[in-house]
């Protein structure tokens, strides 16, 4: 089940604590409240994870006894771009460790003529070109919504290794899609699961999880 | 009301326990003699005369049997014998005894004398350094003997001992005079002379004429101070000599990794110039970061589910219950982080405080959960200096049954000599710290370069 990974992939380590959420999160007879709740732990743990990948530099201050201490300080600006509607559940806990950040949008549906990804709206801070982006989206499947949110990204002049694109649980499929297109941006995620059913829903998955966050009762 | 805005009411309790972690027993004074002797005066003015905080005076009244129907009818009538041996149930008394002695947290029952029951309410009791129990027979059981210290019998005229008796059965508690002389003359008077008047031999000291005796008294309690005193020690200004330059961190010490973020983190908190706003902000998400940590500790089990697209999955479920307790004032600044992941974690608070003139951690405060014996508990404070605080935490933790390997201590920050001292005396307990800082300056005991008074910038009270 262990595949290798391509080098710009990076699976949260899989302790028992994680992997106790994790399977909250899956279980169909968790109820909304605790999905909600279960989910925004590990949203946070992806957060702090993927902040990890951006880069700081040396920086020494006096501390209140007077002495010194050699640390370091962030470097960049970053922002954060989520996929609607689901990513959107994932800006609390970009905000909960970045408490002012940027956040830009974009709408992907699937294109009921072609069955393929279409953009439907994107709106994006101006200065995006000149930012790290912490792209948002919980569920990497076939990596076709995802390989058009960067593709937007990349049209706004955003470096490809100024990426950092989350996701709580991944498909081999996708992470293959994605990386065999582009090797520069990072994937940071808390699971990569089997794959795909003919329905290209990952397994075993958790289900829809916009609609688990937002709408199913 | 000092001027740095510090108000404490009284004095806390000094370390109960050596370097090491082992305890020294509590000081047990059994204090008996015949009914209306004055034993409960006489242990009142062993207390007031003692003038130390952490006393307990237990009374052997709360260990009467419960009466059966039939003998509570006896006793409504003047014909059930309470000066008897077999109205008590010493062997209760011998366990909260024990456990009292052991510094445990002891349930001591309330008897109520008008239903001859136990109410289901008990009294708890914890912390005491000297426990002053008093009762008819309180030196006639061996094996409550051996535990005590030092045995006093008050040994009261028995004219006089009848006189009060009539006064206070009559005019206090509305019985009828022939009553109270048929219970003196059928229980009260045998009883004592059978039983209670030969347990004089087991005495140290016999203090005749009671509360009156004040040269007896005052004797007793220089005894006791003296005592008392050979058992206090100081260690905080001791545990800074302690070398551990080259020894490796202990093998329970968990160190986060030290990513960037978490430098980063460290890096605001840590600078003086920091705001309060952000030095909250950064804390906070650092206590996130250590509770996440510190929770993959727990025991999981395996547990199988059904996703929503109907396949099994075998995932993992923790199956602890979680108890956070924070050491104040600083260790509950972690409480947010703790909510935020655990939302119906249960919360303890222990309230320590360094001693103004001596500087070592000093009791002032406990309150926890009733069942935290059954929990696994997360210790919670900002920094671990050089352990003292921690030591007395986690002593108050084991007092209360919570097993030593069922603890793991939270924290932001720690030296190598808080956490050898630590691990030294209770092995198993584990440490998750943030980072670890190189030393502890020895005039003021602040870790350097450190963070500062974390309560006080994080509370704005600087």
């Amino acid at each position: 089940m262990k595949p290798e990974l391509p080098p710009n992939v990076v699976c949260l380590p899989r302790t028992n604590q994680l992997e106790a959420l994790l399977t909250i999160i899956r279980d169909k007879d968790t109820n909304r409240g605790d999905f909600i709740f279960y989910s925004n732990r590990i949203i946070r743990l992806l957060v702090e994870e993927g902040l990890n990948h951006l880069p700081v530099v040396e920086k020494t201050v006096t501390t209140p006894t007077n002495t010194e201490f050699e640390g370091v300080s962030f470097k960049g600006k970053i922002c954060g771009v989520s996929i609607m509607r689901a990513g959107e559940s994932m800006e609390q806990g970009l905000r909960d460790c970045c408490r002012s950040v940027r956040i830009g949008k974009i709408l992907i549906q699937r294109d009921e003529e072609t069955a393929l990804p279409k953009l439907y709206y994107s709106k994006l801070p101006p200065d995006i070109d000149d930012r790290y982006v912490l792209l948002l989206d919980p569920m990497l499947a076939t990596g076709g919504s995802a390989i058009k949110a960067i593709e937007v990204l990349l049209a706004h002049e955003v470096k490809e290794d100024k990426i950092l694109f989350l996701n709580l649980v991944a498909s081999p499929e996708g992470i293959e899609a994605v990386t065999k297109k582009y090797s520069q941006l990072k994937i940071v995620t808390a699971s990569i699961d089997k794959g795909l059913n003919d329905k290209k829903y990952i397994i075993p998955g958790l289900g829809d999880f916009g609609d688990r966050y937002f709408t199913l009762p | 009301m000092s001027k740095n805005n510090v108000f404490l009411r009284g004095e806390g309790r000094s370390p109960w326990y050596r370097l090491d972690g082992s305890k020294f027993d509590c000081y047990l004074v059994g204090v008996a003699g015949g009914s209306a002797s004055g034993k409960t005066s006489v242990a009142v003015r062993i207390i007031e005369n003692l003038n130390v905080p952490w006393v307990v005076l237990l009374s052997m009244d709360s260990f009467y049997n419960v009466l059966s129907p039939e003998k509570k009818i006896d006793a409504q009538n003047n014909n059930f014998n309470f000066d008897h041996p077999d109205a008590f149930d010493f062997n209760l008394l011998l366990d909260t005894l024990k456990n009292l002695k052991e510094g445990k947290r002891v349930e001591v029952p309330i008897y109520d004398f008008v239903t001859h029951s136990r109410l289901p309410q008990k009294n708890t009791l914890y912390g005491a350094n000297v426990v002053i129990f008093e009762g008819i027979l309180a030196l006639y059981d061996q094996r409550i003997i051996d535990l005590m210290d030092l045995k006093v019998f008050v040994d009261t005229d028995s004219d006089i001992r009848l006189i009060r008796r009539l006064k206070r059965d009559i005019s206090e508690r509305g019985r009828d005079l022939n009553g109270v002389i048929q219970q003196y003359e059928n229980f009260v008077k045998p009883a004592f002379d059978q039983y209670i008047q030969p347990t004089v031999k087991n005495a140290d000291v016999i203090v005749p004429r009671g509360l009156d005796n004040l040269v007896a008294i005052d004797l007793i309690t220089k005894h006791i101070q003296r005592q008392l005193h050979e058992r206090q020690f100081n260690f905080r200004w001791d545990l800074v000599k302690i070398d551990c330059n080259g020894k490796e961190i202990p093998e329970n010490v968990i160190v986060l990794d030290q990513t960037p973020q978490l430098k980063g983190i460290h890096t605001i908190i840590r600078d003086r110039n920091t705001q309060r706003d952000d030095f909250i902000f950064y804390s906070e998400r650092l206590a996130a970061i250590v509770v996440e940590r510190a929770l993959s500790e727990l025991m999981f089990i395996e547990h199988e589910i059904i996703t929503p697209l109907d396949i099994p999955y075998l995932g993992k479920k923790c199956i602890e219950q979680i108890c956070g307790v924070s050491i104040l004032r600083a260790g509950s600044t972690m409480e947010t982080g703790l909510r935020r992941v655990v939302k119906d974690t249960l919360i303890g608070k222990i309230l320590i405080q360094s001693h103004p003139k001596t500087g070592e951690p000093s009791l002032h405060f406990i309150n926890l959960p009733n069942n935290i014996c059954e929990c696994y508990v997360l210790l919670m404070d900002a920094q671990i200096a050089t352990g003292a605080a921690a030591l007395m935490a986690i002593r108050v933790l084991l007092d209360h049954d919570v097993p030593e390997a069922k603890i793991i201590f939270l924290t932001f920050l720690a030296t190598p000599l808080g956490l050898h001292v630590i691990s030294k005396a209770f092995p198993k307990v584990k440490i998750c710290t943030s980072m670890i800082d190189p030393k502890i300056n020895d005039e003021t005991l602040f870790i350097e370069p450190g963070m500062g008074n974390f309560g006080d910038r994080y509370y704005g009270t600087s």
